[in-house]
């Protein structure tokens, strides 16, 4: 049995208990047919009604443009599109995941960066998302500090593992260090997920946080030395680096860089040529996936260290995306925006290595008349998202390329 | 230093259409002052990188202005 007003998710300036949001569930006549809010509370809402009335649905970024929206194949009335509820449930404490057993129509649709421009749809069912969820008893009284992005899988997944043990969620997304320690301390927070660029900026080590008893880290690289300094700032944490992908939601956990293939995955995943492979048993849907025979190539490039058990770690990825503080930004796309421009001849985007975000984008660009950078940035900012907008411009007479004619980019 | 400093968060500034500073303060907070996101954070690291060839954040995030200014007076003393 929950207790009496504990808390679900707290967010800047608004606190909701379980019971707020199973009152909420059951106010609801209409559901989103895709959910772009800002608000993380609606998102996980309208989510959670839309598992338990097995309505698919598709989540989209809040800050995506007009014309970044079209590019994902919706127009406006998309937007405005409901499901209209009509045998409506009385949800409670006891039924509210009844219906997580058995969905036959929902799938919840994401978008994730995309190789070529546009990004691609993939499609989860409920057991995919879930399918490393842990519910018992020891994690009933967990405390989330929520530091993914609520529209994405890594955030979806954390969601799930929350609620579904009854957890509070206390976002900390965005948020700035100082408030983060804030919130960390105020709230007891006991574990969180997060990205090596989230984990940066809590740095350096001030004081001691003993609440928190585990720390997950995936979406980049590993980071040993980023690991040993949160070490001392969470002296009790346990730290996992994870490896989790859009395509197949988590899949491996390791307490180092070395990821050791689970006996239960025996035969899902394979190693060619270097490359990551996994069953398409383990994978959502996606028209753009592309298998060979049952296996998805990742892009993932390992280095395997032991046959038997198999054990690999992860050295980069075989595309040429960049990873912008744990957000994949296609250069294509940028370079794309930046041509369309009347006073630009050609451009390269690329990444330079950032001790704060990991890499941060860099545009050579030549000229055929004379732009300002800040003209450039307001430009690209009104059709692509904040992290895709190079930060850095070099005015230049000619684009440098590659022996093979490609543009050259790190 | 303060105002080689200040020309950089100034450009910074300007490319957001914030207003630009006159004065920067060692007690001024990069964040909560300044009003710099990571993004922002990022972007002055590189621009005072190409400056003085030091990463200020290489060994974590720093807060103040004063911050900056000891890393790069450190830094210049070696």
């Amino acid at each position: 049995m929950v207790q009496k007003n504990k808390l679900f998710l707290v967010d800047e300036g608004s606190i909701s208990t379980y019971d707020d949001l199973i009152k909420d569930l059951n106010k609801l006549n209409k559901l989103p047919v895709i959910i772009n809010d800002r608000s993380a509370y609606k998102i996980f809402l309208h989510l959670l009604a839309s598992i338990i009335y097995d309505f698919p649905v598709t989540i989209i970024d809040s800050d995506f443009s007009d014309n970044e929206v079209k590019a994902l194949g919706f127009s406006e009335n998309d937007l405005k599109g409901y499901f209209n509820i009509e045998h409506a449930v009385k949800v409670n404490e006891l039924n509210i995941f009844d219906s997580f057993d058995n969905t036959n129509n929902w799938k919840l649709t994401i978008f994730t960066s995309g190789t070529s421009g546009v990004p691609k749809k993939v499609s989860h069912n409920l057991s995919s998302l879930i399918r490393m969820v842990k519910v018992d008893a020891k994690r009933f009284n967990n405390i989330w500090g929520f530091a993914f992005n609520p529209t994405h899988i890594a955030g979806l997944q954390v969601f799930f593992q929350a609620v579904m043990n009854w957890n509070s969620i206390v976002n900390l997304f965005g948020k700035s260090r100082k408030r983060i320690y804030q919130l960390v301390e105020k709230y007891d927070i006991t574990n969180i997920s997060a990205t090596p660029t989230f984990y940066r900026l809590l740095l350096p080590y001030e004081n001691e946080f003993k609440s928190v008893v585990r720390l997950s880290c995936g979406g980049e690289r590993f980071d040993q030395r980023l690991t040993l300094k949160l070490q001392s700032i969470f002296p009790n944490a346990q730290i996992l680096n994870i490896y989790a992908s859009t395509e197949a939601g988590t899949l491996f956990a390791a307490k180092g860089d070395l990821f050791e293939l689970k006996p239960d995955l025996k035969g899902l995943v394979k190693i060619d040529n270097n490359e990551l492979l996994i069953h398409k048993a383990y994978l959502g849907k996606s028209d753009i996936f592309i298998f060979e025979g049952d296996f998805y190539r990742t892009g993932d490039i390992v280095d395997v260290i032991k046959k038997n058990p198999l054990t690999f770690r992860f050295i980069n990825r075989k595309n040429e995306m960049i990873n912008v503080g744990g957000y994949k930004v296609d250069p294509l796309e940028v370079e794309e925006i930046l041509n369309s421009h009347p006073f630009i001849i050609g451009s390269r985007v690329y990444g330079k290595k950032n001790s704060v975000l990991g890499n941060i984008l860099i545009a050579d660009v030549k000229l055929k008349d004379k732009i300002s950078e800040k003209e450039l940035i307001n430009f690209l900012s009104d059709k692509i998202q904040m992290h895709k907008v190079p930060r850095i411009y070099n005015f230049v007479d000619e684009i440098s390329v590659t022996r093979t004619g490609k543009i050259k980019r790190l | 230093m303060q105002d080689k400093i200040l020309v950089h968060i100034n450009k910074i500034l300007e490319n957001k259409n914030n207003v630009q500073l006159n004065k920067l303060t060692n007690s001024m907070h990069l964040r909560d002052d300044i009003g710099l996101d990571s993004l922002d954070l990022a972007e002055l690291t590189v621009r005072i990188e190409s400056e003085f060839g030091i990463d200020i954040f290489e060994n974590g995030i720093i807060n103040t202005v004063g911050e900056i200014i000891k890393i790069l007076e450190n830094g210049a003393k070696k």
